[in-house]
């Protein structure tokens, strides 16, 4: 067998190679976490083998729809916008921050013992990879460095999968966020179905992940195969689902404040939530200061929130978004608008995950089009809040 | 009692940019007082003559309220009018005013503007308009102090 | 720069009843005191077994972290009931500070409404400490009643040490001789040069956008404006995203923020 480096160029393997991946990933001491089915969809979770990906499995999308569906080749990769991100993994929805006892002289404070379990991560999407990347800047960064999320974060390993069908509801390439993967992975695959054999072009991101490869069979790839696997992902970026408009939507957000469209949408939105839990890069929590019963013993739980919640925002006795129209318009313009104040990016990487988990069908590329719509005949018939003129 | 020189009652800020010759024409209606410490401008039933521009000093409009002395609604400082009860009927004063401190102020004779308006109604435009801006500023501040904004979150209790 | 998620055990030296429902805790540290801190920032405190809130830190004594508190909730009653020698803990310092330093040489103007003397306390002792270096320092101080005021015993020092100070309540009570009416009233009482005036806000946030007007009116520049504005916090660390407003994370972006950063903000409806 081989062992390549990214100079050689892209490699092929067959789809029985995943099985050899996946255990040199544990032999690595990973735990493997993929896609797989379970409970009518496909969602993430540990990959005991390779068999347990979906072979075979695709999935019907549309605006407040999910059905996996059989497909007719044994492609494991040919679904997206599954219910869950990768974030439940880097980011995981309840962390004890401390602990902390009574004791005769007052109290004493312990950090909440978060092992970094050492994950490898088989299939992320170049929506999700993107996704991983923007919740690296807001939670890993800077003064987030020693958090528990870096920690988690820095031991990942990554195979990418390029998209070559996507999704009803995707539009990751009106983003900018694929369907190629973009920097960021150890490895990169394409998959290729049909009369020639199912197989993968294997593109190697770093060190670690030629490393990986050491076990796996794997041959150079001809010139031929790789035009064909890389054509098809190119393709995908014509047979998106839809698109987010085009134009600047930071500024077309901090415009919008007072756009009627805001009434419209919240008269459908139920302020589930829905879509902040299955978006990929929303991060918001809170906090949570527990006792026993005994009173001596307190923990300090952080949980995953949202900004539909209507607690989120509470000051001073009441919340300050109250109604649904001011919790949409604060989900919307900080994902697509503020987030590039705060974070130097769009917060969305057109994955299509909160149209399709949307219970009323909610699509924030059409409430976005409604809004360039609005703002294009002149803005909004309401009176003067335009705000301070200083 | 003594003529209010012309230019000393133009430059009051509640007679800024009036024309000078209405504030020529005002000023034979007012005079320049001296109010003590103490000094009680008026009292709430009162009947309501005249108003007053001050000009140094702080004034205090007040209500007796049987149990709690007098209670000070509002004070009132240089470049204020202090005095609306004598432009509408019934006339009447409805609070209190004293000087907290040594104050000094412009005192105009409420008939003689009254008359003075009826023959200038340029004049009366001009006064009924600052007039009505100063009150309105009253409204909008007492407003605000109705909303007790620095009361806790929840409107709970009451200090006293 | 390290991650400030574990809070710092701090005892309680002495507390002082400002008002019926509004305390002042002096705490010296017993663990690893926090960093330097500079006037405007705040803490976490918590209360063991209850939570924490924000509390802005009004002013050093000795060792000793002083943090103003009014009683409205479950932790800061707890707080507020605590007694001197009981443990809180303590994360921080977190925030934008006030920029005191900026005024070197102006009319420093502090407008401060309710509990919002609190927040600005420090910036104010910081420059009497120095009070050759601003032109003047002028203090407005608008609160409920008399006895509504805090810190009231300090403000015949802060007079003496070279501060013009302005005091005026919403509603009087017997005996009380000085000025009633809201605290933008004041600012023509205290003849502020425009030009030359650096202002710092801190109340209800009605009151500072309506002193911010004010201010203006009278030919302060926005950007001369700084105000302490307060969203939910949860983190204090800019990771829980509660503390938005619009664009600004006010954990990290304040709670000082410019005039001109957040008038456009200010009336933008559940924002």
């Amino acid at each position: 067998m081989q062992h390549p480096t990214a100079a050689d160029g892209p490699l092929l393997m067959d789809a029985t190679a995943l099985e050899p991946l996946c255990s040199a990933l544990r032999r690595a001491g990973y735990q493997v976490i993929g896609p797989t089915v379970r409970d009518g969809a496909i969602v993430l979770g540990e990959l005991g083998s390779a068999a347990d990906l979906p072979f075979g499995w695709g999935v019907s999308l549309q605006p407040g729809g999910y059905r996996i569906r059989r497909r007719d080749d044994t492609a494991a990769f040919g679904h997206s916008a599954g219910p869950q991100s990768w974030k439940q993994f880097l980011h995981p929805p309840r962390e004890k921050v401390w602990s902390a006892r009574r004791t005769a002289g007052g109290f004493e404070v312990e950090p909440g013992d978060n092992p970094a379990p050492r994950l490898a991560f088989l299939g992320v999407r170049p929506c999700d990879l993107s996704a991983i990347k923007i919740q690296d800047q807001v939670l890993g960064r800077g003064q987030h460095a020693g958090s528990t999320y870096a920690a988690r974060r820095s031991g990942v390993f990554i195979v990418a999968v390029n998209c070559t069908e996507p999704g009803e509801t995707c539009f990751c390439a009106s983003m900018g966020t694929g369907p190629g993967a973009g920097p960021g992975y150890d490895l990169a695959l394409t998959e290729v179905t049909g009369e020639d054999g199912h197989r993968f072009l294997v593109e190697v991101g770093s060190p670690a992940g030629a490393d990986m490869l050491a076990s796996v069979p794997t041959r150079r790839a001809d010139a031929a195969f790789a035009r064909r696997a890389r054509s098809a992902v190119a393709a995908a970026s014509g047979r998106m689902g839809r698109s987010m408009p085009a134009g600047i939507l930071h500024d077309l957000m901090a415009a919008s404040n007072d756009a009627d469209r805001w009434d419209d949408v919240a008269a459908r939105c139920l302020t589930c939530g829905n879509c902040t839990m299955a978006c990929p890069t929303c991060f918001c929590t809170t906090v949570e200061d527990t006792t026993d019963l005994s009173g001596d013993h307190a923990e300090r739980w952080r949980e995953w929130d949202s900004c539909f919640d209507l607690d989120f925002s509470y000051l001073h006795g009441g919340p300050v978004r109250s109604s649904p129209r001011g919790r949409y318009r604060q989900w919307l313009t900080h994902k697509l608008g503020t987030w590039h104040d705060q974070f130097g990016s769009s917060g969305c990487v057109g994955c299509g995950r909160c149209i399709v988990w949307c219970p009323v069908g909610i699509d924030l590329t059409e409430e976005v089009a409604a809004m360039q719509a609005e703002a294009a005949q002149g803005g909004t018939r309401h009176a003067g809040t335009g705000g301070e003129q200083p | 009692m003594n003529r209010a020189e012309t230019a000393d009652l133009a430059a009051h800020a509640f007679l800024r940019g009036m024309p000078a010759d209405h504030v020529a024409l005002l000023s034979a209606t007012a005079a320049p007082v001296s109010l003590p410490a103490g000094h009680r401008l008026f009292e709430e039933g009162g009947r309501a003559a005249n108003c007053w521009l001050l000009t140094a000093g702080q004034v205090a409009l007040d209500l007796p309220v049987p149990g709690r002395a007098n209670l000070i609604v509002e004070t009132l400082g240089s470049g204020d009018v202090i005095g609306f009860s004598w432009l509408s009927p019934p006339h009447q004063w409805q609070f209190g005013a004293q000087a907290l401190g040594p104050a000094s102020a412009f005192e105009l004779d409420g008939p003689a503007v009254q008359a003075l308006c009826d023959a200038h109604p340029e004049l009366g435009y001009q006064l009924a308009m600052r007039m009505l801006a100063a009150a309105v500023r009253r409204l909008q501040a007492t407003r605000i102090r109705l909303l007790d904004l620095y009361a806790p979150p929840g409107g709970r209790g009451d200090a006293e | 720069m390290t991650l400030q998620t574990l809070p710092a055990r701090y005892r309680i030296a002495w507390r002082a009843a400002e008002t019926h429902d509004t305390v002042t805790l002096a705490l010296e540290p017993v663990d690893q005191p926090i960093g330097t801190h500079l006037p405007g920032q705040f803490t976490m405190l918590y209360a063991f077994g209850i939570g924490e809130v924000p509390i802005s830190i009004s002013g050093l004594a000795g060792r000793c972290l002083v943090q103003t508190i009014r009683s409205v909730g479950a932790v800061t009653r707890a707080l507020c009931e605590a007694d001197p020698g009981q443990l809180v803990g303590v994360r921080g310092p977190f925030g934008t500070h006030w920029g005191v330093a900026d005024a070197a040489g102006r009319e420093l103007v502090i407008v401060a409404g309710g509990i919002g003397l609190a927040p600005l306390r420090g910036a104010l002792l910081a420059a009497l400490a120095a009070r050759e270096r601003y032109r003047r320092i002028v203090v407005l101080i608008g609160a409920r009643s008399p006895h509504e005021l805090v810190f009231a015993e300090e403000v015949a020092a802060w007079r003496a040490a070279g501060a013009d100070v302005l005091v005026t309540v919403d509603r009087a009570s017997a005996g009380w001789t000085g000025h009633v009416g809201v605290v933008t009233q004041l600012i023509d009482r205290a003849g502020i040069d425009p030009g030359a005036a650096l202002a710092l806000i801190c109340g209800p946030e009605v009151m500072m956008r309506l002193t911010a007007r004010e201010l203006c009116a009278h030919g302060v520049a926005p950007g001369n404006i700084r105000l302490s504005l307060e969203r939910n916090m949860r983190c204090g660390i800019a990771e829980c995203g509660h503390c938005q407003l619009g664009p600004l994370l006010l954990c990290r972006d304040g709670p000082v923020v410019s005039y001109t950063q957040v008038a456009p903000l200010l009336t933008v409806r559940e924002l």
